[in-house]
């Protein structure tokens, strides 16, 4: 009996020939290889294992279905169904994982939380672009007119217009940038480069 | 044979059935049968009607109880209801009441 004690020390076991019919909630990971009927909520994480059925409305944080599973299931977390797994129902869960050889019929809604987590990552980056990019919209169109007036006159174009004589200083000052970019595509030039996009489109 | 253990922040209400011995850490309500042992430990409580072959209880139960084989009842345990058993132990320090019936045909 000692012994028994030792062994259920851990969590929560429904064995392969019991049956429970009715509500049944908890703090802690439960392990079902028998059977589970009527409503199953947990705060932790439900395992159905190959032998397990549930036949249930499961609200867990994470379920890793490797039994049969009938009714829907809602987790906080993820769903998981393996190999092994069976389902019939609508899963509800930001992270659904289906392996290859599980077999399921139901509806899978995974909110909207994982754009919501995926996107803070890419808008960032373009939110942190956006000011640069806006700084410097006036001196692109410069240096391609400018870059299309000495292709077509010659040399002998500044001393013509005088007045034209800032402008082209500029573009020639700015003409160096727009090469820079393509040189070096890391990661620090990334400024430069929307810059250069911004030109194109 | 894989042990049951319904563990102790897990509640129960409802019927539980099987061939297996369970061990109750948790809380469960409503109705227990099984063919094998029961175990109701010292954070068990058992709101239910019980009918097995041998239950040890050392946590709390209200409810009757039958087994086919024995009851008892460990110190510190806390039992209200009606027990029928072949055998029924009684510890020093437990605390029970109701009616004890050891029925002879069993024996």
């Amino acid at each position: 009996m000692a012994a028994k004690d030792l062994v259920t020390s851990g969590n929560t076991v429904i064995g392969p020939s019991i049956l429970i019919n009715g509500k049944l909630t908890g703090d802690e990971d439960l392990t079902v290889r028998g059977r589970v009927e009527g409503e199953l909520s947990l705060t932790k994480t439900l395992i159905v294992e190959p032998s397990g059925v549930v036949k249930a409305n499961v609200t867990v944080k994470n379920a890793v279905v490797s039994g049969v599973v009938v009714g829907n299931i809602q987790a906080t977390e993820s769903v998981e169904l393996t190999q092994e797994g069976r389902m019939v129902g609508d899963i509800r869960a930001p992270r659904v994982i289906i392996i290859d050889g599980a077999s399921f019929r139901g509806r899978v809604d995974m909110g909207e939380l994982p754009p919501g987590r995926s996107l803070p990552e890419r808008t960032t980056p373009r939110a942190q672009l956006r000011p640069t990019v806006r700084s410097l919209p006036a001196p692109p169109p410069r240096p391609a007119a400018a870059a299309a007036r000495p292709g077509n006159t010659g040399a002998t174009v500044p001393a013509r217009k005088p007045g034209g004589m800032p402008g082209i200083v500029r573009a020639e000052t700015a003409r160096p940038a727009p090469p820079a970019p393509p040189a070096p595509p890391v990661v620090a030039a990334g400024a430069k480069k929307k810059v250069v996009l911004k030109k194109k489109k | 044979m894989a042990n049951t253990v319904i563990g102790s922040s897990i509640v129960i209400d409802g019927e539980i059935s099987g061939d297996e011995d369970l061990v109750i850490q948790g809380t469960v309500k409503g109705k227990i049968s099984l063919r094998e042992s029961l175990f109701v430990e010292g954070s068990g409580v058992v709101e239910a009607d019980i009918e097995t072959q041998n239950v040890e209880i050392a946590g709390r139960v209200t409810g009757n109880i039958q087994a086919t084989d024995k009851v008892e009842l460990k110190a510190d345990c806390r039992v209200v209801g009606d027990v029928k058993a072949p055998r029924i132990l009684i510890a020093d320090g437990a605390s029970f009441k109701g009616n004890v019936d050891m029925d002879v045909k069993e024996r």
